[in-house]
């Protein structure tokens, strides 16, 4: 068996079957193993891959919008539900703050009252006190009086004139306040 | 086999192959092997760096390979996906046959053995894919259908597609052969005459309309038509 390229001028027939058809079964086989195995399995596949993973990352895009939408209405009405409480607590205190103002002022008043009730009782006490006091110095300065004008010269006449003319003072006379 | 006419060049011969003699292998096989290698070669290079953001060479090559895809989808059916490498190996091979005469070489589809060898290969797969699918009994009875008299006019209808698909492809790229070896053995005789050059000079400018329309137009359509026949017989032969 020897290769010859001697004959290589040589043309075979224009409509001949022959050899070549063998070869060119055998090359058709060849070249669709080639194409298959280097060029349509790993171009497909790499496609496909990425046709699944662009598929999968928009679908993944539209779960997070989906979220994020859900997410925003929930803040929404937690929002306006918290602008609602604020403006009842506001509200409310400002309520209880008029209540107490109002208590303060009135509590203020009726102490106010009782301090002037008290004030006035205790004035009245002094006042009769000092009366009395007076009283009790008056009749003593009397009675010293008395007994200097009897160390003097006292006959009986006198002395009993002396004493009926002060008690009926002293009875006829009103104390002035 | 001689010196003249227009069929394939011998390359080389292997010779005294015990049992069987010698073997002449023409250019059309050398030329086949030349392209198996090229696209081996291209394959290899445009798969072996793929990024997920297509750029240059990679988008062509998804291109084509999405176009021969649907257009196996679009043809067959969905089921029928796992066919594309068949359709894309006739579609390139064909088609880069049938445009390699603008680089000189003879096209391996200007040989009847090559466009005979790939179109009993469609044959064969369509009797066998067809009996899988429809089972022995479905088959056969296609063949009596619509009436059982028909069945003579049946069968030669069936073995006549071959023959067409394998004959159209050969006589057209066999033709735009021929007429352009003519035309560029007519223009150097003309110069030769006309000017008494020895240097073909005619041989420039003008043969290249005719190797638009030989080689790449109707090239181009008999790749197309050889494929799109090939998936419409398997495809018939599978419903």
């Amino acid at each position: 068996m020897s290769i010859d390229i001697v004959n290589s001028s040589l043309r075979l027939g224009l409509v001949s079957p022959d050899w070549t058809f063998v070869f060119q079964l055998i090359n058709t086989l060849i070249l669709y193993l080639i194409l298959r195995k280097f060029l349509f399995g790993p171009v497909t596949a790499f496609m496909e891959k990425r046709e699944n993973e662009i598929k999968n990352q928009i679908q993944a895009a539209k779960n997070l919008d989906l979220e994020a939408q859900q997410l925003k209405a929930d803040y929404e009405a937690k929002l306006i539900h918290a602008d609602d409480e604020g403006k009842d607590i506001v509200k409310k205190y400002t309520q209880r703050a008029e209540n107490r103002a109002f208590e303060i002022v009135k509590a203020a008043e009726t102490e106010v009252d009782t301090m002037k009730l008290n004030a006035h009782r205790e004035l009245e006490r002094e006042r009769v006190k000092a009366v009395n006091e007076l009283k009790g110095q008056i009749s003593e300065l009397t009675i010293l009086a008395a007994s200097k004008v009897v160390e003097k010269d006292l006959n009986e006449a006198d002395h009993k004139e002396l004493i009926n003319k002060f008690i009926s003072e002293v009875g006829e006379t009103q104390w002035q306040n | 086999m001689g010196s003249e006419g227009f069929g394939p060049r011998i390359a080389f011969t292997i010779q005294n192959i015990p049992g069987i003699g010698d073997i002449p292998v023409s250019e059309t096989v050398t030329v086949t092997w030349l392209i198996i290698a090229v696209l081996f070669v291209f394959s290899i290079i445009v798969t072996r760096n793929m990024k997920k953001e297509p750029k240059g060479l990679q988008l062509v090559v998804e291109q084509l390979v999405s176009t021969i895809n649907n257009l196996t989808k679009q043809n067959m059916g969905e089921r029928n996906y796992a066919w594309a490498p068949y359709v894309g190996t006739l579609l390139l091979f064909i088609g880069i046959s049938n445009i390699i005469g603008l680089l000189g070489f003879r096209p391996p589809t200007a040989d009847l053995n090559t466009t005979m060898c790939l179109s009993i290969t469609t044959f064969v797969l369509t009797q066998v894919f067809g009996v899988k699918s429809k089972g022995l009994g479905g088959y056969t009875k296609g063949f009596l259908q619509p009436m059982p008299f028909l069945l003579p006019l049946n069968i030669v209808g069936e073995l006549a597609n071959p023959i067409s698909l394998g004959f159209r492809l050969f006589g057209n790229i066999s033709a735009g052969v021929i007429i352009m070896s003519l035309l560029y053995g007519a223009l150097g005789s003309f110069t030769e005459m006309l000017f008494g050059l020895t240097v073909p000079l005619l041989q420039a400018g003008i043969p290249a309309v005719l190797h638009i329309y030989f080689d790449l137009f109707a090239g181009l359509l008999q790749s197309f038509i050889f494929t799109m026949l090939t998936m419409v017989f398997i495809s018939g032969a599978m419903e």
